[in-house]
């Protein structure tokens, strides 16, 4: 298919998609301890012990899953040249309709934050999981702060996942195909990740 | 109805410890092997079998000994921890005589109430529930005092109107731990030292790290949830989506 290129092969695909699966199952199965308001929740598992099995279970396949994902792209992700801080200062251009020609690599800067922040998030997740997964088998005062810690990132990772499903889906039209299939139309990637595009075009 | 309390001075203990026996007897909690560990405190701390236990004191003053006793338990918090913490709907509660009572069906096993008392009071029973004091809330129900104080023989413990103890011991002079610290306790302490002698900390509060979560983490992680969600749905309405314009596309194949 002419108009399309590959953008996703289908390791990083299935890795998303777990990762994305088990952040949901976490977020249901977590809500209940969270805060009472939402113990509710936990009818959705079956009840509470079946809930919090299903959350450390997925916060185990999440924060694996999350860690490959990762390291696939550790180079594109973490390095930031001028386009990038052109983007940052930009905002990306999402504050204007007007066409703004930022090139940008594979992932655009916005998206390398993103990944980074990810990754904090979910190692901290992780660590702080494990301290309370028996919330008696460490220091009262360490497992106080993992728990508080626990939440902050929670809710911190909510406003992230609204934020990137929103840029994902219909906030860029034609972005979500490179996740489902593998695949992005090149008119995409000229426009969103030009530099990305006239490398993989000449490859 | 009003709230009740305990009011416990610590000065006419004569560590008999009644309270502890009746306590089990009562509630029907089994007695415990210990070892002798050199001091006449006995059972050492609260456990699952122990919702109430005499601390002592013992200071070693030259050919003197001074010995304090104080009856230890959950402080029936207003502003309490474990029922700020707690996530199951329920399982830990404020009776109507403003007393922390719980129901082990509703327990989820968490053990947040454990971090989130100031006091290291909640314990978990070998079937992973809580047990702690629950101010024999089946009897003060009905009308009855507590099992404690009932067999206090020295009226080191009293329960009644909280704003009556509180009123009568300051007739009587005395000085109380306990009175306005979160939201004020349900247990008030006349003491003979300064409360830091006995264990107890000087000006309680729910862990900042408890606080945090609940006060500032929770409302500002909803508002943040809903918020995002808001600037997306403005975002998507004003400045609108970044568009691919589909006649910029490479020529398409028949049939495409």
């Amino acid at each position: 298919m002419a108009n399309y290129i590959d953008r996703f092969n289908a390791a990083d695909r299935i890795l998303h998609w777990a990762v994305a699966i088990s952040f949901f199952l976490l977020v249901l199965s977590g809500l209940g301890l969270f805060a009472h308001t939402f113990f509710d929740y936990f009818d959705l598992f079956g009840g509470p012990q079946q809930g919090i099995f299903v959350h450390k279970w997925s916060g185990v396949v999440f924060l694996a899953c999350s860690v490959l994902l990762f390291l696939r792209h550790v180079g594109e992700t973490c390095s930031f040249d001028e386009d990038d801080r052109k983007w940052i200062a930009k905002l990306g251009g999402y504050l204007s309709r007007k066409e703004q020609e930022i090139p940008q690599g594979k992932f655009n800067a916005g998206q390398k934050l993103f990944g980074i922040f990810a990754i904090i998030a979910a190692l901290i997740m992780g660590a702080t999981g494990f301290i309370i997964w028996d919330p008696t088998a460490f220091s009262r005062e360490l497992t106080k702060f993992s728990l508080m810690l626990h939440g902050l990132f929670f809710t911190l990772f909510m406003v992230g996942m609204v934020v990137h499903v929103y840029l994902a889906t219909i906030g860029n039209p034609g972005t979500l195909e490179g996740m489902l299939y593998g695949q992005v139309r090149k008119r995409w990637a000229k426009k969103h990740a030009s530099k990305w595009y006239r490398k993989v075009v000449k490859d | 109805m009003k709230r009740k309390a305990f009011m416990i001075d610590t000065t006419r203990c004569t560590a008999c410890r009644s309270c502890q026996v009746a306590c089990k007897q009562w509630n029907k909690l089994e007695a415990e092997a210990t070892v002798n560990r050199g001091s006449y405190e006995n059972p050492p701390d609260l456990t699952p079998q122990l919702y109430n236990q005499i601390h002592f004191i013992e200071q070693d003053k030259g050919d003197d000994l001074r010995w304090l006793f104080i009856n230890r338990r959950c402080m029936h918090c207003a502003d309490a921890g474990c029922v700020k913490v707690c996530p199951a709907a329920g399982a830990l509660y404020h009776t109507k005589e403003g007393m922390v009572a719980y129901d082990q069906k509703k327990c989820i096993e968490c053990h947040y109430c454990v971090n989130g008392c100031p006091f290291d009071v909640p314990r978990y029973d070998e079937n992973q529930k809580i047990t702690k004091c629950h101010a024999c809330s089946d009897r003060i129900q009905n009308g009855l005092a507590p099992a404690c104080v009932k067999a206090c023989p020295t009226q080191t413990l009293k329960f009644g109107d909280r704003d009556q103890l509180i009123s009568e011991a300051k007739a009587a002079g005395k000085k109380l731990y306990g009175e306005n610290d979160l939201g004020g306790l349900g247990v008030l302490y006349v003491l003979d030292d300064e409360p830091g002698t006995y264990r107890l900390p000087k000006n309680p509060a729910i862990p900042a790290s408890i606080f945090f979560w609940k006060d500032v983490v929770k409302p500002l992680g909803i508002l943040g949830f809903w918020g995002a969600i808001g600037v997306a749905a403005l975002h998507y309405v004003t400045v609108g989506p970044k568009k691919i314009d589909d006649s910029e596309d490479e020529p398409r194949k028949g049939g495409e």
